[in-house]
C-alpha cells in the first residue's frame, strides 16, 4: 500500500546557525543581483500577494498579512513590519520555473524543405526570496515530473537549476493550510539555499547549500552574527506553534486507496452542480504541470512558433479526440483532477501531486474545499482497508482449544445461541464473518460462523439439522467443545464506508451477518442508508427477533422482515425474500451490498440486485461448502480456484465470475 | 369515477401504473375509483367470480389459500403499488386465492367487467397493460418457486 509519506534527503544544513539583522534583509537582495540574478519574491500587486521582481528590500510586503477561507483573500495590516507575514498568496514559483507560455521551437518550410529549429532555454539567473516548505515540496513535485524520468523539460530543468532559492519557514497560518497532512511543512528541512526565520528584529538563518555558504562568509558577513540559543528557541518554537494552528486537517494515510475505491460515488456529481470548471485550482496550483501547443503561423502559413502554454485538465477540449472527449461532463473534469492530484500521482511520480498548500480552495470561486470534498469521497476508515485477521489458534488438523458454555438461549423450535468464554483470546479479535471449527468428541467438527464477538469470547448460532449439531444445540451451562480459529476472512465493511449498504439474509444465514450488524450500530455515522431483508422459514424461524428491533430504533437500520408463509395471525409480509425490495425506490449506484443464506436464495438476490444497478463488484457473498479442516489442508472445501474455508467464505460475485451458482461446482 | 387527475397521479406513484403512455393512463383513471378498506377485508375468495381488480396505494394485503386441517395459509403479502384481483381479466375469472386487507388499506379500484371491455376495445390500453399483468404474475411464479424450494428447511449451517 501507497502510504502519504514523503522521502525527503536529509537536511542539509553544516554551517551553523546565523542571525541576519533586519537591515541585512537589503544587503541580501543587493547580493544576489549583483551576483547577476533576478531577485523574485512576494510584492503587493492588485489586492494580493504576488511573485515578482524585488529591486530593493522596500519592495518586500512589510506589514502585510492575509486572511484566507475557500473562496475568500483578504491582505491585511499587520501590528508589526514583518516581512513575511503572509501565507501564500495566488501565484506559485511556477510561474518562474515552468511559465505560463514558453516558446519551443520554430518550424519554417521553404518548397519542399522543413526545417525546425528549438528555441534555447532561457539562460536567466534567478533567486527566489519567500519559498515556503510547501513550495519547496511543489518543487519536488515538479522535478519528479518534469526532471527526472527517461525524458526530461530542459527548459524546466535550465530555470529550476539557476535559481537560488532563499526559503523562509512559516511563522503564521491561515484555515486553507494543510501542509501538516500532506507531511511537506511547515518546517523548511532540504532544498533550500538559506533560509530564514523572521523574528521580531530579523532573522534566524540556515544554510543549506555551499551557494549559501558563500554568501553568508561574503556579502552577507557584515550583517551577521551567531545565533544565540533564544533565537534558536524562539525560532523553532514559532514553527511549532505553526503545525500547532494548522492541526490535521486531511487525514491523509491510505488516501490513494480509497479515493481510487470511489470512482462512482455520487458526491462526484454533487460537487460538480457547485463546479463551474473555471480551471482556477489547477493554475493556482504549484504542481499542476499540464499544456498544450499552441502554434503561430505568418499569414502564408510557411513559418511556424509553437509554444507551450498552460492548460487544465478541467479545459473542455482538453481530453477531445476526434469522436469527442473523453471527459465531457463537469464531474468527469473534477474526478480527474482530484483522483490524480491525491491518488494517481503515487503511481506516476511516487509522491503526492498536492502539497498542501491551499491555494486551490483559497482560490475557487465557489468555494469549493478539496479537503472536504476528499473526507466526503474517500473518508478515513477506522477499519484498515485490509484489515489485519488475528492469527488463528490451533490451526493444525489435530487441534482445538476448549472453551466453555456460559451462556445459552433458545432461537427457536430448533436452533440455539450458545455465549462461550475462556477460549483463546484469539476469538475474541476475530472479524466479521470469520467462522470456528467446532468439535464435540464423537461427532465430526463443522464450520460455524461466529455470531458476536464478546469481551472474552464468541456467541455461536447453531441450528440443530445433524446429529452434531444437535449435540451442540444441546450443550448446557458449563459444558466444553473445542475450537479452532478464528478462520476465513471477513465481510469487506470498509466498502461500505459511505456507500450505503443492503444486507440480504435468510434463514440462520443472519448468522455471520449479525456482528456487520453491530459493527455498523456502533459507527453508523460512516454509512449511508443501510437496510436489511431477512426471510425466515415462517414468524416461529425468525432470529434475534427481539435483537432486531433495537437495530432499527436504535441503530438506524431499516429491518424488512418477510416469510415463506404464515398463518393468519402473521401480519408481516409473506413472500421470498427478494419480493421485499423489488419494488424498492432505493438506486443500487451507491449500494455495496452483503447476502448470505441459501446458495438458490443468494443468486435470486443476486440477480435482483444487478437488475438495480447494482455491479458484481460490490455484491458479497459467503459461501457454504463441505468443510472438515478449515485450513485449507483438506481439499473438501474446494470451488473452481478456491478454497472456500482458507479464501472464503466471503467472496464478491466478480471474484466467483460464473462459477456461482453453476452446477457441480 | 372520482377525480381523473387524481388517480392518474395516484396511479404514477406505483410500480404498475408508472410510466404507461398518457392515453392508457387516462382511459385507466376513468375505469377506476379509490377504496379504503378496514383491515380483514375480504376483497375475493379463493375459487369465486374476481369482480374487481385493485393497485394497492397504501395498506398491506395477504393472499390466502384454505389448507385441509391446516387452516388458512398466507402465501404472499402485497405492498403497494402492486397488482391484485388480476384473475379479474384472465379466463376463467375465479380467484386463485383468498385477497384480504390485514391492515388499513386504500387501492385503486377497477371493475373487472368494465376493464375487460376496455381492454378488448382499446389496443393501447391493452398492450400497455398486458406486459404489466405478465411482469407482476410471472413474478409471482418465480418466487412461488423459491418458496416451493422450502431451502430454510435444509440450511444446517450459516456460512461457513
Amino acid at each position: 500500500m501507497i502510504t502519504a509519506e514523503l522521502t525527503r534527503p536529509e537536511r542539509t544544513t553544516t554551517a551553523g546557525r546565523w542571525y541576519l539583522e533586519r537591515s541585512g534583509l537589503e544587503t541580501l537582495v543587493a547580493a544576489l543581483r549583483a551576483d547577476g540574478r533576478t531577485v523574485i519574491g512576494p510584492t503587493v500587486a492588485d489586492g494580493a500577494i504576488v511573485y515578482d521582481e524585488i529591486r530593493a528590500s522596500s519592495d518586500l510586503p512589510h506589514g502585510v498579512g492575509d486572511v484566507q477561507a475557500a473562496g475568500k483573500y483578504r491582505l491585511t495590516t499587520r501590528e508589526d513590519a514583518r516581512a513575511f507575514g503572509y501565507v501564500v498568496g495566488p501565484t506559485s514559483w511556477k510561474r518562474w520555473v515552468f511559465p505560463p507560455l514558453v516558446e519551443l521551437n520554430t518550424g519554417m518550410r521553404a518548397g519542399h524543405r522543413v526545417e525546425f529549429t528549438p528555441t534555447r532555454p532561457d539562460p536567466t539567473r534567478l533567486a527566489f526570496i519567500g519559498v515556503r516548505a510547501c513550495e519547496i515540496a511543489a518543487f519536488d513535485a515538479q522535478d519528479r515530473v518534469l526532471d527526472s524520468g527517461h525524458f526530461r523539460d530542459a527548459d524546466y530543468a535550465a530555470r529550476r537549476k539557476a535559481a537560488f532559492i532563499v526559503a523562509v519557514q512559516c511563522t503564521t497560518a491561515e484555515s486553507t493550510c494543510f501542509c501538516t497532512s500532506m507531511g511537506t511543512g511547515p518546517e523548511v528541512e532540504h532544498g533550500f539555499d538559506l533560509a530564514l526565520t523572521e523574528l521580531d528584529d530579523g532573522f534566524l538563518v540556515d544554510v543549506g547549500s555551499p551557494a549559501g555558504l558563500e554568501l553568508v562568509q561574503g556579502a552577507l558577513a557584515g550583517s551577521m552574527r551567531p545565533a544565540t540559543p533564544v533565537e534558536v528557541y524562539t525560532a523553532a518554537a514559532d514553527v511549532a506553534a505553526t503545525r500547532a494552528r494548522i492541526g490535521d486537517p486531511l487525514p491523509a494515510a491510505g488516501l490513494h486507496d480509497r479515493l481510487l475505491a470511489q470512482l462512482d460515488h455520487p458526491r462526484w456529481a454533487q460537487v460538480a452542480e457547485r463546479c463551474i470548471t473555471c480551471g482556477n485550482c489547477t493554475l493556482a496550483c504549484p504542481t499542476c504541470f499540464c499544456t498544450s501547443v499552441i502554434q503561430t503561423t505568418d499569414i502564408e502559413g510557411n513559418a511556424a512558433t509553437n509554444e507551450r502554454a498552460w492548460d487544465s485538465c478541467f479545459s473542455p477540449g482538453f481530453a477531445r479526440v476526434a469522436g469527442g472527449s473523453f471527459r465531457t461532463r463537469p464531474r468527469d473534469r473534477y474526478r480527474q483532477w482530484l483522483t490524480h492530484k491525491f491518488g494517481t500521482w503515487w503511481d506516476q511520480f511516487g509522491t503526492s501531486g498536492c502539497t498542501g498548500c491551499g491555494r486551490c480552495i483559497t482560490w475557487c470561486p465557489v468555494g469549493i474545499d478539496v479537503r472536504e470534498e476528499l473526507m466526503a469521497i474517500a473518508p478515513p476508515v477506522a477499519l484498515s482497508p485490509e484489515p489485519a485477521r488475528v492469527e488463528p489458534v490451533a490451526a493444525s488438523f489435530d487441534d482445538f482449544v476448549v472453551a466453555q458454555v456460559v451462556g445459552t438461549r433458545q432461537e427457536t423450535a430448533d436452533t440455539v445461541t450458545l455465549t462461550l468464554s475462556g477460549a483463546d483470546p484469539a476469538f475474541s479479535k476475530g472479524s466479521l464473518g470469520q467462522f470456528a471449527m467446532v468439535a464435540i468428541p464423537g461427532f465430526p467438527p463443522l464450520p460455524i460462523s461466529i455470531s458476536r464477538f464478546t469481551v472474552d469470547g464468541i456467541e455461536l448460532t447453531i441450528r440443530g439439522a445433524g446429529p452434531a449439531t444437535k449435540a451442540m444445540c444441546a450443550l448446557k451451562i458449563g459444558d466444553q467443545l473445542g475450537l479452532r480459529g478464528p478462520l476465513g476472512n471477513n465481510w469487506p465493511l470498509d466498502r461500505a464506508v459511505g456507500r450505503d449498504l443492503v444486507i440480504v439474509t435468510g434463514g440462520i444465514g443472519l448468522a455471520p451477518l449479525r456482528p456487520v450488524i453491530h459493527a455498523l450500530a456502533a459507527d453508523r455515522r460512516r454509512f449511508g442508508d443501510v437496510r436489511l431483508y431477512y426471510g425466515a422459514r415462517t414468524p416461529a424461524d425468525i432470529l434475534y427477533h427481539e435483537e432486531m428491533r433495537a437495530w432499527a430504533s436504535r441503530g438506524g437500520i431499516e429491518v424488512n422482515l418477510t416469510v415463506d408463509r404464515a398463518g393468519p395471525e402473521w401480519d408481516g409480509n409473506v413472500g421470498v425474500v427478494t419480493q421485499l425490495f423489488d419494488h424498492a425506490t432505493w438506486e443500487g449506484a451507491n449500494v455495496v451490498a452483503f447476502v448470505c443464506g441459501p446458495e438458490r436464495m443468494m443468486q435470486a438476490t443476486a440477480n435482483t440486485l444487478a437488475g438495480r444497478g447494482v455491479t458484481n463488484s460490490r455484491i458479497f457473498v459467503t459461501l457454504e461448502r463441505h468443510m472438515e479442516c478449515g485450513i485449507g489442508l483438506c481439499g473438501h472445501c474446494q470451488m473452481g480456484k478456491y478454497f472456500v474455508c482458507r479464501d472464503g467464505p466471503v467472496f464478491s460475485l466478480a471474484q466467483l465470475g460464473d462459477i456461482f451458482g453453476r452446477e457441480g461446482i | 369515477m372520482g377525480d381523473t387527475a387524481a388517480l392518474v397521479a395516484a396511479l404514477n406513484a406505483t410500480w404498475f401504473g408508472s410510466g404507461l403512455p398518457p392515453a392508457a393512463q387516462t382511459r385507466l383513471a376513468e375505469l377506476a375509483h379509490e377504496e379504503e378498506y378496514p383491515g380483514g377485508t375480504v376483497l375475493l375468495t379463493e375459487g369465486e367470480v374476481a369482480e374487481d381488480v385493485g393497485i394497492v396505494l397504501k395498506g398491506r394485503i395477504a393472499l390466502r389459500t384454505l389448507v385441509p386441517e391446516r387452516g388458512m395459509v398466507t402465501i404472499l403479502t402485497i405492498e403497494p403499488g402492486d397488482i391484485w384481483g388480476w384473475s379479474a381479466i384472465v379466463p376463467p375469472f375465479r380467484g386463485t386465492s383468498t385477497v384480504v386487507t390485514i391492515e388499513p388499506t386504500t387501492s385503486v379500484v377497477f371493475e373487472g367487467a368494465a376493464l375487460r371491455i376496455a381492454l378488448r376495445e382499446d389496443s393501447v390500453l391493452a398492450s400497455a397493460i398486458y406486459p404489466r399483468i405478465l411482469v407482476a404474475v410471472s413474478r409471482r411464479l418465480a418466487a412461488s418457486r423459491l418458496q416451493l424450494l422450502d431451502l430454510f428447511a435444509h440450511d444446517a449451517t450459516a456460512g461457513a
